[in-house]
């Protein structure tokens, strides 16, 4: 799929082993200006290590990845400043407040503590979380948490945001909330790479979907595109026919009469 | 944030930081969060009355235990003006203390991996980080440095004056820099060439052989001269000095006080300065390798041979009573095996078990030979595995995975003397037993069989011993406290132990000089024994247990 003008990520034949596995095997992507890619496949398919090897947490792998049009290799960090991210795992300091976080966030991005601090509060607000903006992060339920990071990832005004798994916790009026603010994102030419297993999701905020398998590019294109190369009806119908699996209901079923057959023995 | 005096004094060398390539402001934050956080190592259910108490207050408190340790240095320091020797054998017992110290409380800084995705995601340069992580320790270490010599400083500045106090303090302050960068990279070492759950595992075993090594250096300085004759020693220069950081540390002082400018006095300076400031070049140099290969920590590519049922399984029916007891003694057993925080916190302390024995009966050989040795029963020196006791018990409370514990909120029944007894019975055979095992097989060995009935009442007394610390620690369900709860106020308690301890072997030693009294003992710790494990693990499930 071409986009319009010079594309902001470049991945080139990208490849990286750990120890004797094999986790990506030759990714190509070129990713341009205002697009959302859904980036999804199974687990254990490579995509937080790629995204993981953009944000340069991961090093020693083969190919090349060019971000802004700077190979990323080059060891600068300059171009994280307009990096946001929200990880897998929704590592914080606990033992912080909400304002100690982000501000230090804001902080590491080259930000004035004044400045990070009013952004942060007012973007707190929003999301309905002011109560707690100077209690200690442990005190946060798993939303709130993973609402604390979404503010996190923007406080910098990113160009390029890395969103993994962002809604997990987060609830159904939050998520509303949140999609408007990725297509509010998309027209302002923000660049998201987005990935999720949710797949109703994906298929409804993405303007283009990467979907990856084994360490590799399987299907990509906007969902219409899939939509015609498969003749599935839904991105999860997709998914699982690019992705080679059909035995749902068979492993259902034969996973419930294990737990029935246990409890019986159990009982007795 | 509180802003911390050590901030504004690190400020003062800006410049230096700058000139590593660290960007200045970016550590200072990182290094003030770091700090926050520290004094705030409170648990988390109390979040608001935490707030109210004073911050750091247990780290201050252990700093008294520095202090009043510390004041074992001061003769060595005050005695003599055998600078060389004596200075090396301060800065010996400094390092050693510092080591331990550092490799068993600051290896997970160091090692953090959560720092990497929050901040190296951002735009920070992995050097700005590992500098501030290094700052971050080094702040301690220097703290506790202090506290370890404080009494031994104020000594030497009256008995030797200002300019050897200076020396002194100079040199102690270079001696930091150069564990904390030594042991960096050596991890960095390790980290190269290994990786995931592997390398976790090397790290983990290598702290622990560190420990051991550096009990038996420390030893070593003490050999070098001939302790007896401390005050008019000469000290004879041998080539492989040069390979012993502590003497390093002695010249300056025997260089600058005397002006005793022989060759190796010379070098032994041009060490102790050179050194720590060449390691820091080469770490720095090396660091952004360093935050890249942390990144292995995450790896794994190891899987578990899942055996049928294994002789865990086996091993947990011969010796439990009940199902429950059993399934309570494989769960403890897996997780004393695969859970590393927890063998980083005990296995040091197994080392020790294995080597204090040996080193009091090598002191003793050394004075009056095997034939001294035997009658005068230095065997006991085994008596020292016990110390390793009070650790297990109070460490099998405590996990990295301590969430995990909802568990023993939700399964249907809540026998805590099957949970109990189980995991003591694990951690008896699992830690104690090989350990005994391998002990009892070297002391045999070397005694020539003469000790087997006192190694069965040794057997008997850990068993007891056992018992008689599960009952006087803090309850707590296994594995069920975040390690940050660790080690609170608990030092009394464990001296006491040492005490009953001592008791126990005290009454052995009695008993082995009267007729048929080791027989008496051995029956009456049988029945102790049968007693308390019977009877002792009868614990409420409220309120004496911490959940």
């Amino acid at each position: 799929m071409t986009g319009n003008g010079t594309p902001i990520i470049t991945i080139r034949n990208l490849g990286k082993s750990f120890g004797s596995k094999k986790v990506l095997k030759g990714i190509n992507l070129d990713i341009y200006p205002g697009q959302i890619i859904g980036y999804i496949g199974p687990n254990g398919a490579g995509k937080s290590t790629t995204v993981k090897i953009m944000l340069g947490l991961i090093g020693d792998y083969t190919g090349d990845v060019e971000i802004f049009g700077q190979n990323i290799a080059s060891g600068h960090v300059e171009y994280k400043r307009k990096i946001g991210y929200v990880p897998e795992t929704a590592e914080l300091y606990d033992n912080l407040t909400g304002r100690e976080y982000l501000t230090f966030i804001g902080e590491l991005y080259g930000m004035e503590y004044d400045e990070a601090d009013e952004k942060a509060e007012k973007l707190m607000e929003l999301f309905g979380l002011k109560r707690v903006y100077d209690s200690r992060i442990s005190s946060y339920s798993k939303g709130m948490r993973q609402k604390l990071l979404i503010i996190s990832s923007l406080l910098n005004n990113p160009e390029i945001l890395f969103f993994d798994e962002p809604l997990s916790g987060i609830d159904a009026n939050s998520v509303m909330v949140f999609k408007e603010i990725l297509a509010e994102l998309k027209s302002q030419g923000k660049t998201i790479f987005y990935s999720s297993h949710i797949m109703e999701v994906v298929e409804k905020v993405s303007s283009r979907i990467v979907l990856i398998n084994d360490g590799k590019i399987v299907a990509d294109g906007s969902f219409e595109e899939l939509k015609e190369e498969s003749m599935e009806g839904s991105l999860e119908e997709i998914f699982n026919q690019l992705t080679g699996f059909s035995e749902h209901e068979k492993i259902a079923k034969e996973f419930v009469s294990i737990v029935q057959g246990v409890d019986y023995y159990e009982g007795v | 944030m509180k802003e911390s005096k050590v901030l504004k004094l690190l400020d003062n060398f800006k410049w230096l930081f700058e000139k590593f390539g660290v960007d200045y402001p970016i550590m200072r934050r990182i290094l003030q969060l770091k700090l926050t956080l520290d004094g705030r190592r409170t648990p988390t259910a109390m979040v608001d009355s935490a707030k109210k108490k004073k911050e750091d207050n247990s780290f201050i408190k252990s700093l008294w235990f520095y202090i009043i340790f510390g004041i074992v240095l001061v003769p060595i320091v005050i005695l003599g003006d055998n600078y060389l020797f004596q200075m090396s054998l301060v800065f010996g017992v400094v390092m050693f203390m510092m080591i331990i110290t550092l490799v068993s409380d600051f290896s997970s800084v160091l090692l953090d991996l959560k720092d990497k995705d929050i901040i190296l995601s951002k735009p920070v340069e992995g050097r700005t980080l590992s500098m501030a992580k290094t700052l971050h320790i080094m702040i301690y270490m220097f703290y506790i440095t202090m506290a370890f010599i404080g009494p031994s400083l104020i000594a030497s500045l009256i008995r030797h004056g200002l300019l050897f106090f200076i020396i002194f303090f100079i040199g102690i302050i270079l001696m930091d820099l150069l564990i904390v960068v030594i042991t960096a990279l050596l991890y960095l070492l390790i980290l190269k060439f290994f990786d995931g759950e592997k390398l976790k595992d090397i790290i983990n075993y290598f702290q622990i052989l560190l420990t051991i090594v550096i009990s038996i250096g420390y030893q070593v300085i003490g050999r070098l001269f001939n302790i007896s004759e401390i005050l008019g020693i000469q000290y004879r220069h041998k080539i492989w000095h040069y390979l012993i950081p502590p003497i390093w540390f002695g010249g300056p002082f025997e260089l600058i006080l005397k002006g005793n400018g022989v060759s190796h006095i010379v070098i032994f300076t041009a060490l102790a300065i050179l050194m720590p400031i060449i390691s820091i070049i080469i770490y720095n140099k090396l660091t952004p390798a360093f935050e890249y290969n942390l990144q292995k920590l995450n790896e794994t590519s190891e899987i578990y041979n899942a055996k049928s049922k294994g002789f865990n399984h086996l091993l947990s029916r011969l010796v439990c009573g009940s199902k429950e007891e059993a399934t309570f003694f494989r769960f403890a057993t897996n997780m004393m095996k695969k859970e590393r925080n927890f063998k980083l916190r005990v296995y040091p302390s197994l080392g020790f078990s294995l080597i204090f024995p040996f080193i009091f009966l090598f002191t003793f050989l050394k004075d009056g030979g095997l034939d001294g040795v035997v009658p005068s029963r230095v065997y006991f020196s085994i008596y020292f595995m016990g110390f390793m006791i009070p650790t297990i018990i109070s460490t099998i409370g405590f996990s990295g995975n301590y969430k995990g514990s909802w568990i023993y909120r939700v399964i249907p029944f809540n026998n805590t003397k099957d949970i109990f007894k189980g995991t003591m019975k694990a951690a008896f055979v699992s830690l104690i037993l090989p350990l005994y095992v391998l002990m009892g097989v070297i002391f045999m060995i070397i005694f020539k069989g003469k000790m087997l009935v006192d190694l069965i009442i040794l057997l008997l007394v850990l068993a007891l011993f056992m018992v008689i610390c599960f009952n006087v620690l803090t309850k707590r369900l296994p594995f069920s406290r975040p390690f940050e709860e660790l080690g609170k106020g608990e030092g009394v308690v464990t001296m006491f132990l040492v005490f009953i301890l001592f008791v126990l072997g005290g009454i052995h030693y009695i008993a082995t000089t009267i007729k048929y009294g080791s027989l008496l003992y051995i029956s009456l710790l049988l029945i102790l024994n049968i007693f308390g494990w019977k009877k002792g693990f009868d614990v409420d499930w409220d309120p004496s247990i911490q959940e």
